[in-house]
C-alpha cells in the first residue's frame, strides 16, 4: 500500500519468508512422522492462506498467524496423543527405503544389470578374499602358532643346497639347547600299507613319524583317547598310533577303536587316540610340497643314534612365548655352530629358522597376492561402474529431483534417497555375491592345487558373507556419494534452462571422468591378465623332457620286503604282468616319477673327466639320483642322446649308470661320455648312456643334474612307481593294471593311479587357478568398461540429439555427425589408455614374480591388450553412436 | 486399509465434520489441501489446517481418498482424489444427513419445501 510496486513485492516476499519460517517452527509441535509425511503440504497451505489474508491487510495476516499457533497446539499435541495414522513407515529412512524399492522395481533392467554386475564382481572378490584370508591371514589352528618355527640346514658354504633336512642328532641338539627354544620335534613322513586285524583290502596311507612331543608342542589334544606319552618314542617303544579324524571315519568312526590293533606294513600298532576335527598339520619339506598324514606314530629308534651326516628329518621348534625373530635366529644359529663344529669339521654348515606360516605360504604367496590385487582392482572398476550407473539414474530423474527441490524437499532427503539406492543395491549385490561365492568357492576348491596350504579350510563362512555384504554396502555408498551430491544440487532453474540444449553439465564431466578411469583400470587389469595367461601358455608349451600323453602311472609299495634285493623279484613279475596287458608298448618303474616324486640327492665325482676344474665344489656337484627298472626311459619317453639304456637283465659284475645332458656337458664338453666312470655314493659306475633331463620339480625349468641307476642295490627302493605306455586311453587300463598287480600278490596295495597328464596338470594347478581367476577378472573389467563407455555415449547421444539434429539440418551428413560422436568417445578411450600406462608398468613389477617365460613388459602382450581394449571400447562407442543416423532433423526440431 | 475397505460404508457413520467436508470437496474433482479449505470456506465452513491434514492422513490411510496427480512417489503429494470406497461413504453420510433433514422438517425445525 505504501511505496512503489517493486518495494511492495519485496515486502510481500519478506513477509512470505517470515510466514514460512513461523509455520515451520509451529510444525515442530507435530510428531516427526507426521511432519515428514504431511509437513511440506501443511506449511504450503498455511503460506497460501497467509498470502490470501495479506490481501485483506495486516490484521488478517496476524489473525492467520495466531490461529495457526492455536491450531498447531491443538492438532500437534493431539497428533502426538492419538496419531491419525499408525505410522508404520516410522521414519524418513523407512519411507525412503520404501521409495527406493518401488523405484528399483520400476526399473528392472537397470536394477538387474547392477545386481548382476555386483553379484559377479563381489562373488569373484569373495572367492579371492576367502582364499587369501584362509591361506594367508587366518591364524593356524595351533596354540600360539607364531612361536612355531621349522629349522633347516644351509649347506651353501660347501655345496648348493640352502634348505636341507635336519639330521636326527640336530633335533636332539635343538631340544637340548634351552634358552628361548622350549622344545623341538623331529618329523618324517612315509607311505605305509594299512591292514586291519581282519583280512581287509590293503590300503596305502600317509603316516607321520614323529617324536612323542609333537601334539604337546602344537598345543593340540586328541579329541578321543590320548596323545603319545614321553616314553613312547625311541628304541622298541613305538607300537602306538594316533589317527586323524578322516582315517578314523574311514575305519568306522567308533569310539571302540581305542585299543584296537592296526597293522602298518604288517607290524601291529595299538590305536591310542583320535585327533580332533579340523586338525590339519603338514610336515614341510626341504624341497617340494609339504605333506600331510592320516596317522601319527612315534619313531622306533633313538634320534641320537642316527647319522649326523644325512639330513632326513623336518625339525620343528617352539620358542618361548613372544620371542622376537632375531632372537630365535640367534638361538638356532648357535645350535648350528655346535653341530657344524662337531659333525662337519667347521666347514660352515648353518641352521636357520623359518616361522611356520611364512614357510607354509611362501610358495603360494606371490600368486595369491597377485590374484588378491586383481580382486581389489575389479572392485575399483566395479565401484566406478556402479557410480556412473547411479549417476545416469540421477540424471534421468533430473526432472523429478529439480521439481522436488523447488517444492521444498530438503537437500538431505534427496541425498538420503540416492545414498539409500546405492546402499540397497550394494548390500543386495554383496549378499548375492556371497551366496554365489559359496558355490564358486567349492568349485574352486575342487580345482585348486592339492598342495595349497589349508585347502580343507577354504570355505565361505558367515563372517566372510557378512564382510562381503558390508563391502557391497560400502561400495554402494561410495558409488552413490557422487550422484547423491549431484542430485542434491539439482535446480529447477537449471533444468528449465537446460531443457533445450542439455548435457555438458557437471554430471557430464563426472561421467566422462569415470569412463577414463574405467578404461585406465581395465587396461591395468587386462594387462596383468594377458601376461598371466601368456605365461600359462608358455608353461603348457614347455617340454619337460618326457611325454605327457598316453602314459598311466601307479605306485606299488612292497611293504614286507626289508630291502630292494628282496622286493625286486616281485617288481620284476609285476612289470612282466603289466607288459602283457593288450595295447601296452612299454613299462618301466622308478623311485620317483617326474614332477611328483622328488628324489634323493648325493654328490658325484667323475675322476679323470676333461671337465674337471680342480675346484672341489664344482667337481663334486650335487645331483638327483633316480633309481629305475629297465624300460623306464622308454616308457616315459625320455630322449636317449647317446649310447643305450639299461638292458632287461643286469650284466654280470658291472654297475651301469645313465647321466643326463647336464652332467655330460659339465664333464665331457664336446665329447662322448660313454664308457666313463662316475662315482656315486662311493660306487664306481660305467656311463652307458646320456639321456635328456626329465624335469623332476617344475615343468618349466630344469632342476639339478641327474644320474639314473638300476634299482636294486643297498640304497634301492622297495616301493616303486610304474609308468605304462600304451596305444590305448591310459585311464582305461586301470582295472587291468590292478588285476595284474593282484595276480602277482593280492596283498599288495596299488596307489596313486593317475595319468602322466594328470601329474603335469596337478603341478600346474596353481598357475592354472591364477590364470583362470585373473583372466576372469580382466574379462569382467573389460565388460564393465565397455558398459561404461556404451552408457556414456548413449546418454550423450540422447541428450545432444537436438544439437546433433541441428548440425544435420545445417548440412552435415550423418557420417560426419557419427564421426563427431565417435571422436568424443575415442578421446576418452585414449585418455584412459594413457592414464593406465603407468599403472601397467607398476602392475608389471608386482606380477613379475609369477610370470614364467614372458617379460612383465612384453610388448606383444601389452600392445595387444591396449589395442584390443581400445577396439572393444570403440565398438561400445559405435553401437550407441549409430543412433545418430536415425535422427530425423525435421521431426526432432519440430518437437523441440 | 484393507481391513477398512471390507467394512460397509455405513459402518463409518457418522463422519467427523472435517471428513465430510473433505469428501464433499473431492466429490467434484481432485483438490489439494488448500483447495479443500477454500471449498469449505465457500460453504461457510472454517477448517483448521492442522485438523485438515490430520484428517487427510487418516483418510488416505483408510483408503477413502488417495494421493493423485502425477507420480505416486512424487515428493509433492498435495493433490487428493476420492476413491470409490470414499465416494460410497460420502453418499452414505449424505443420505444419513438427508434423513436427519427430513426428520428436522417433520419436527418443524426447518420449513417444509416442495420436492
Amino acid at each position: 500500500m505504501k511505496g512503489g510496486g517493486g518495494s511492495r513485492n519485496a515486502t510481500a516476499g519478506n513477509e512470505t519468508r517470515l510466514s514460512r519460517r513461523w509455520f515451520r517452527l509451529l510444525l515442530r509441535l507435530y510428531p516427526a512422522e507426521f511432519r515428514d509425511e504431511m509437513g511440506d503440504a501443511l506449511v504450503d497451505t498455511y503460506v497460501a492462506r497467509a498470502r490470501a489474508a495479506r490481501e485483506r491487510g495486516g490484521l488478517a495476516l496476524a489473525g492467520v498467524w495466531s490461529r495457526a499457533l492455536v491450531d498447531s497446539l491443538k492438532n500437534g499435541l493431539g497428533e502426538r496423543v492419538s496419531p491419525a495414522v499408525a505410522w508404520r513407515r516410522s521414519s524418513g529412512w523407512g519411507r525412503d527405503a520404501q521409495l527406493v524399492f518401488r523405484r528399483l522395481r520400476r526399473a528392472p533392467v537397470f536394477s538387474l544389470a547392477i545386481l548382476g554386475t555386483l553379484t559377479v564382481g563381489l562373488g569373484a572378490f569373495t572367492v579371492v578374499y576367502t582364499l587369501v584370508h584362509q591361506v594367508l591371514i587366518a591364524p593356524l589352528p595351533y596354540e600360539e602358532p607364531d612361536d612355531l618355527y621349522y629349522v633347516w640346514r644351509d649347506y651353501r658354504a660347501f655345496f648348493d643346497l640352502d634348505r636341507g633336512w635336519m639330521a636326527g642328532t640336530d633335533v636332539v641338539e635343538l631340544a637340548r639347547a634351552g634358552g628361548v627354544i622350549e622344545d623341538a620335534v623331529a618329523l618324517r613322513s612315509g607311505g605305509f600299507t594299512l591292514t586291519g586285524d581282519t583280512d581287509e583290502r590293503p590300503t596305502e596311507i600317509d603316516v607321520m613319524l614323529t617324536t612323542p612331543n609333537l601334539f604337546g608342542v602344537l598345543g593340540v589334544e586328541p579329541s578321543l583317547g590320548r596323545g603319545f606319552a614321553p616314553d613312547e618314542g625311541g628304541e622298541g617303544a613305538g607300537d602306538v598310533i594316533v589317527l586323524t579324524r578322516p582315517l578314523w571315519n574311514q575305519l568306522g568312526g567308533e569310539e571302540e577303536i581305542l585299543g584296537r590293533e592296526l597293522r602298518l606294513d604288517g607290524y601291529p600298532f595299538t590305536v591310542i587316540g583320535v585327533l580332533p576335527e579340523g586338525f590339519d598339520f603338514v610336515r614341510h619339506s626341504s624341497l617340494g610340497a609339504p605333506s600331510g598324514a592320516e596317522a601319527y606314530i612315534p619313531f622306533d629308534y633313538d634320534l641320537s643314534t642316527t647319522s649326523p651326516g644325512s639330513g632326513a628329518f623336518a625339525g620343528l621348534i617352539r620358542v618361548r612365548d613372544g620371542t622376537p625373530g632375531p632372537a630365535v635366529e640367534a638361538a638356532v644359529a648357535a645350535v648350528g655352530r655346535v653341530v657344524d663344529e662337531r659333525d662337519f669339521q667347521d666347514r660352515g654348515l648353518e641352521f636357520y629358522p623359518v616361522a611356520l606360516k611364512p614357510d607354509m605360504v611362501a610358495g603360494v604367496e606371490p600368486a595369491l597376492l597377485v590374484v588378491g590385487l586383481a580382486g581389489v582392482f575389479l572392485l575399483l572398476v566395479l565401484l566406478v561402474n556402479l557410480a556412473s550407473l547411479l549417476l545416469v539414474r540421477a540424471v534421468e530423474r533430473e526432472n523429478e529431483l529439480a521439481v522436488s527441490r523447488a517444492l521444498g524437499a530438503n537437500r538431505m532427503a534427496l541425498m538420503r534417497a540416492t545414498m539409500l539406492e546405492g546402499a540397497v543395491l550394494g548390500m543386495a549385490g554383496g549378499a548375492a555375491g556371497a551366496v554365489a561365492a559359496i558355490w564358486a568357492t567349492s568349485a574352486f576348491v575342487s580345482l585348486a592345487p592339492p598342495d595349497l596350504p589349508r585347502l580343507g579350510q577354504i570355505a565361505v563362512d558367515w563372517r566372510i558373507g557378512l564382510t562381503v555384504a558390508a563391502v557391497g554396502l560400502l561400495l554402494g555408498l561410495l558409488a552413490a556419494a557422487l550422484p547423491a551430491v549431484w542430485a542434491s544440487r539439482a535446480r529447477l532453474s537449471r533444468l528449465l534452462g537446460a531443457s533445450a540444449v542439455r548435457g555438458g553439465g557437471g554430471h557430464g564431466r563426472a561421467r566422462r571422468g569415470m569412463v577414463v578411469l574405467q578404461v585406465a583400470l581395465s587396461l591395468i587389469l587386462l594387462s596383468a591378465g594377458g601376461l598371466v595367461v601368456r605365461s600359462f601358455a608358455e608353461l603348457l608349451r614347455s617340454r619337460p623332457g618326457f611325454d605327457t600323453e598316453g602314459i598311466l602311472t601307479l605306485r606299488v609299495p612292497i611293504a614286507d620286503a626289508q630291502s630292494a634285493e628282496e622286493s625286486e623279484p616281485r617288481h620284476e613279475a609285476i612289470q612282466r604282468e603289466l607288459a602283457r596287458i593288450p595295447g601296452v608298448t612299454a613299462v618301466g618303474a622308478v623311485s620317483g616319477l617326474p614332477l611328483a616324486g622328488g628324489s634323493d640327492q648325493t654328490t658325484i665325482a667323475v675322476p679323470g673327466a676333461p671337465g674337471n676344474t680342480g675346484v672341489q665344489e664344482t667337481d663334486h656337484p650335487l645331483v638327483d639320483y633316480i633309481q629305475v627298472r629297465p624300460g623306464y626311459v622308454e616308457a616315459v619317453g625320455m630322449r636317449v642322446l647317446e649310447g643305450r639304456t639299461f638292458a632287461p637283465q643286469p650284466p654280470e659284475g658291472r654297475r651301469e649308470a645313465l647321466v643326463d645332458d647336464q652332467v655330460a656337458l659339465q664333464f665331457f664338453p664336446g665329447r662322448s661320455a660313454l664308457g666313463a666312470r662316475i662315482v656315486v655314493n662311493g660306487d664306481s659306475l660305467e656311463v652307458i648312456g646320456v639321456v635328456g633331463h626329465a624335469r623332476l620339480y617344475d615343468v618349466h625349468e630344469d632342476g639339478r643334474p641327474q644320474v639314473y641307476l638300476r634299482n636294486g642295490g643297498p640304497t634301492g627302493y622297495t616301493s616303486l612307481s610304474y609308468a605304462i605306455r600304451s596305444t590305448r586311453d591310459p585311464e582305461s587300463l586301470a582295472p587291468e593294471v590292478r588285476a595284474a598287480v593282484a595276480a602277482v600278490d593280492p596283498r599288495l596295495p596299488v596307489s596313486d593311479v593317475r595319468t602322466m597328464e594328470d601329474i603335469v596338470s596337478a603341478s600346474l594347478s596353481q598357475q592354472r587357478v591364477s590364470a583362470v581367476l585373473i583372466a576372469g577378472f580382466s574379462l569382467g573389467a573389460l565388460l564393465l568398461a565397455a558398459m561404461g563407455v556404451f552408457g556414456v555415449v548413449a546418454g550423450s547421444v540422447t541428450r545432444r540429439r537436438h544439437e546433433l539434429a541441428l548440425r544435420l539440418a545445417l548440412g552435415a551428413d550423418h557420417g560426419r555427425v557419427l564421426r563427431h560422436v565417435l571422436r568424443e568417445g575415442a578421446v576418452l578411450i585414449v585418455l584412459g589408455l594413457l592414464l593406465g600406462a603407468p599403472g601397467v608398468y607398476l602392475g608389471g613389477r608386482v606380477i613379475r614374480s609369477v610370470l614364467v617365460g614372458v617379460s612383465p613388459w612384453d610388448p606383444v602382450t601389452l600392445g595387444g591388450v591396449a589395442v584390443g581394449l581400445g577396439a572393444i571400447a570403440l565398438l561400445a562407442c559405435w553401437l550407441p553412436a549409430r543412433r545418430v543416423t536415425g535422427i530425423e532433423p525435421s521431426r526432432l526440431l519440430r518437437e523441440a | 486399509m484393507g481391513m477398512d475397505r471390507r467394512r460397509p460404508p455405513e459402518a463409518h457413520l457418522p463422519l467427523r465434520p472435517v471428513e465430510f467436508q473433505v469428501l464433499l470437496s473431492l466429490a467434484s474433482g481432485d483438490r489439494h489441501g488448500y483447495g479443500i479449505l477454500q471449498d469449505a470456506g465457500e460453504r461457510g465452513e472454517r477448517i483448521d489446517v492442522g485438523t485438515l491434514y490430520r484428517a487427510l492422513a487418516r483418510m488416505a490411510e483408510r483408503g477413502w481418498i488417495a494421493p493423485a496427480g502425477g507420480d505416486a512417489d512424487d515428493e509433492r503429494r498435495n493433490n487428493y482424489a476420492l476413491t470409490d470406497y470414499g465416494l460410497g461413504i460420502a453418499r452414505a453420510e449424505a443420505a444419513r444427513l438427508a434423513g436427519l433433514m427430513r426428520a428436522a422438517r417433520r419436527g418443524g425445525l426447518l420449513p417444509e419445501t416442495a420436492t
